[in-house]
């Protein structure tokens, strides 16, 4: 398989198995490269040039990015199973995807992804598209790679994408950066009302779901949770509460209907929330490569910063350097 | 080693169990050696179809796939899965196998096509050691 990006949208965007080949090879050098994101874009608009009766003018977006966060063990990929069956079955031409992102090995570097264990049977949907992700060592519950799959997720017509973080303590929020709408997922054994009270995790919440409510102790957590959030007084939006069990698919459509009403309701706010978010993406993509670019300079050229002290060059010199070689590799690109 | 480029992108491995076989203490081993390797392992379970192993396999975009069967079923479900990675564009996924397989049987599978095979009570660094010289 190829890693010409081009080529690769092409493939990815006709028919049969070597798609799917295309669409994960594609996904992987956003993982591996994350700062190329904005190639994509470029690769959309070259593909389309021979494809414009069959292509959108943009990269088609998926109607809803759903996050879905909680506690490790609190049942976020058992749920997300459940919810692509369940959307699977409501919706059935429309094509789910799925992010699944593990923790890394602190001490290797290794991991082992098992999100998807939960979610086999929908290996051979070609309706559904799955993708496990390693946090290759960042903090935060997602992984630097994210953005980019979750494009390429559109960019093949998903029409909903599934964001499951890393299991997450109380401050890894950063799934509200990508996510439309964040599900936090709580269940029973895990803390009482205290816990309800801190800030971070609990109050990043558009949908709490309280999962295994076939175990006791759900009905208590799901009354501790409704008196906590009458306790606030300055909500904007509502925040809805629903008690699931995603072993027994219990519930499972009561949540997927409701996920459709709030889309539905809230969607026409995000077409500029995520073009805003577009722009941060495409930014910190192109310092990311600047970086990249200045590391290099002075690895190739120790001596750099002592010139410059010294006065001998100038930062407008070096910039001048580091754009002339800018331009040359976008040229090999 | 299990770093494939300069960028610090991991070495992708999805760790499969085709068939009706339960024994799972192998697969789950040889994924955390692979982790503690540095490898980034796709752990898919138990009793897996050779379709789902190979779909699951081309949409995570695996550098290679670890098939481990204990159930004496190698000859026919190594050879599908291998069947199936050429009628969808994936042989370059290398393929390879462990668990009680007779040595017999191993110069037939490496000949269909697995790249090497496991038996019962090898050490972990024979097993990481060869998939690494695979990548090289
Ligand atoms: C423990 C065990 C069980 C446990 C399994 C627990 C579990 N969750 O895994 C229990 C008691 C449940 C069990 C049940 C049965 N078992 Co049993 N079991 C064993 C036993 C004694 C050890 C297997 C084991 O865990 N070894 C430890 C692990 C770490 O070793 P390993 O899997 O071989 O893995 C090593 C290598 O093979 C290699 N490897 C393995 N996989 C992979 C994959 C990759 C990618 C790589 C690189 C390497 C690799 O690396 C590992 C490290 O060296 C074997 C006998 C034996 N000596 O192997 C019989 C054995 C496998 N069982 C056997 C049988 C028949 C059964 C039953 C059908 C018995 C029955 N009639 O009910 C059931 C069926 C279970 C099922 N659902 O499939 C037979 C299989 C015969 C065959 N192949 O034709 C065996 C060989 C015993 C025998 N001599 O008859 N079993
Ligand atoms: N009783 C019961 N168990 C459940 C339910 N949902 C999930 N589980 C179990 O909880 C355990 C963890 O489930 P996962 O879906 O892996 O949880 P997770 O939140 O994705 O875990 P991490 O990704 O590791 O953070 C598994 O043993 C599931 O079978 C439920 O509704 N009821
Ligand atoms: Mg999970």
């Amino acid at each position: 398989m190829t890693n010409d990006l081009i080529q690769l949208v092409d493939i990815a965007l006709k028919d049969g198995p070597i798609s799917v080949r295309a669409a994960g090879r594609l996904m992987s050098l956003m993982e591996d490269q994350p700062w190329r994101l904005p190639e994509l874009f470029h690769a959309w608009a070259a593909v389309r040039q021979g494809r414009e009766d069959e292509l959108s003018e943009q990269i088609p977006m998926p109607r809803l990015f759903l996050g879905i966060t909680g506690a490790p063990g609190s049942g976020k990929s058992t749920m997300t199973d459940a919810l692509v069956g369940e959307y699977r079955e409501k919706h059935p031409d429309k094509k789910v995807g799925v992010i699944a992102v593990d923790p890394s090995s602190p001490f290797t570097g290794g991991s082992v992804l098992g999100d998807r264990v939960r979610m086999m049977r929908h290996a051979t949907d070609s309706n559904v598209f799955i993708r496990s992700l390693s946090a290759r060592g960042h903090l935060g519950g997602l992984t630097l790679g994210v953005k980019g799959v979750a494009r390429v997720m559109g960019l093949i017509g998903c029409d909903v994408v599934i964001i499951e973080t890393v299991g997450v303590g109380q401050s890894e929020v950063e799934v509200t950066q990508v996510a439309d709408l964040v599900t936090v997922v709580l269940a029973p054994g895990q803390g009482d009302s205290i816990q309800m009270l801190k800030a971070g995790l609990m109050e990043i919440a558009d949908l709490y779901v309280i999962n295994k409510m076939d175990r006791e102790g759900s009905a208590q957590l799901h009354t501790q949770l409704l008196s906590s959030l009458n306790l606030s007084f300055d909500k904007k939006e509502v925040t809805d509460v629903q008690l699931v069990s995603a072993t027994d698919k219990t519930n499972i459509d009561q949540l997927v209907d409701l996920l459709d009403k709030r889309t539905s309701e809230q969607s026409s706010d995000w077409p500029a929330l995520r073009e805003k978010r577009m722009y941060a993406d495409v930014s910190e993509s192109v310092l990311d490569q600047a970086r990249m670019l200045l590391a290099g300079e002075l690895r190739t050229n120790p001596d750099l910063t002592k010139q410059i002290i010294e006065g001998t060059v100038t930062v407008h010199d070096v910039a001048q350097v580091l754009l002339e070689k800018a331009c040359d590799s976008t040229q090999e690109v | 080693m299990s770093d494939s480029t300069a960028t610090g992108a991991k070495v992708r491995v999805l760790i499969g169990k085709p068939g009706l076989d339960g024994h799972d203490r192998g697969a789950k081993y040889v994924a955390h050696i692979l982790r503690d390797a540095g490898f980034e392992v796709i752990y898919t379970g138990i009793r897996r179809t050779p379709e789902q192993i190979v779909d699951a396999a081309i949409q995570e975009d695996v550098k290679m796939i670890g098939l481990s069967l204990l159930s004496g079923a190698h000859n026919t479900l190594f050879k599908r899965v291998l069947d199936l990675l050429k009628e969808k564009g994936a042989e370059d996924i290398i393929v390879f196998g462990g668990g009680t397989i007779p040595p017999d049987d191993v110069p037939g599978l490496e000949a269909m096509g697995i790249k090497a095979v496991f038996g019962p009570g090898t050490p972990a660094k024979e097993i990481v050691d060869t998939l690494n010289s695979c990548l090289a």
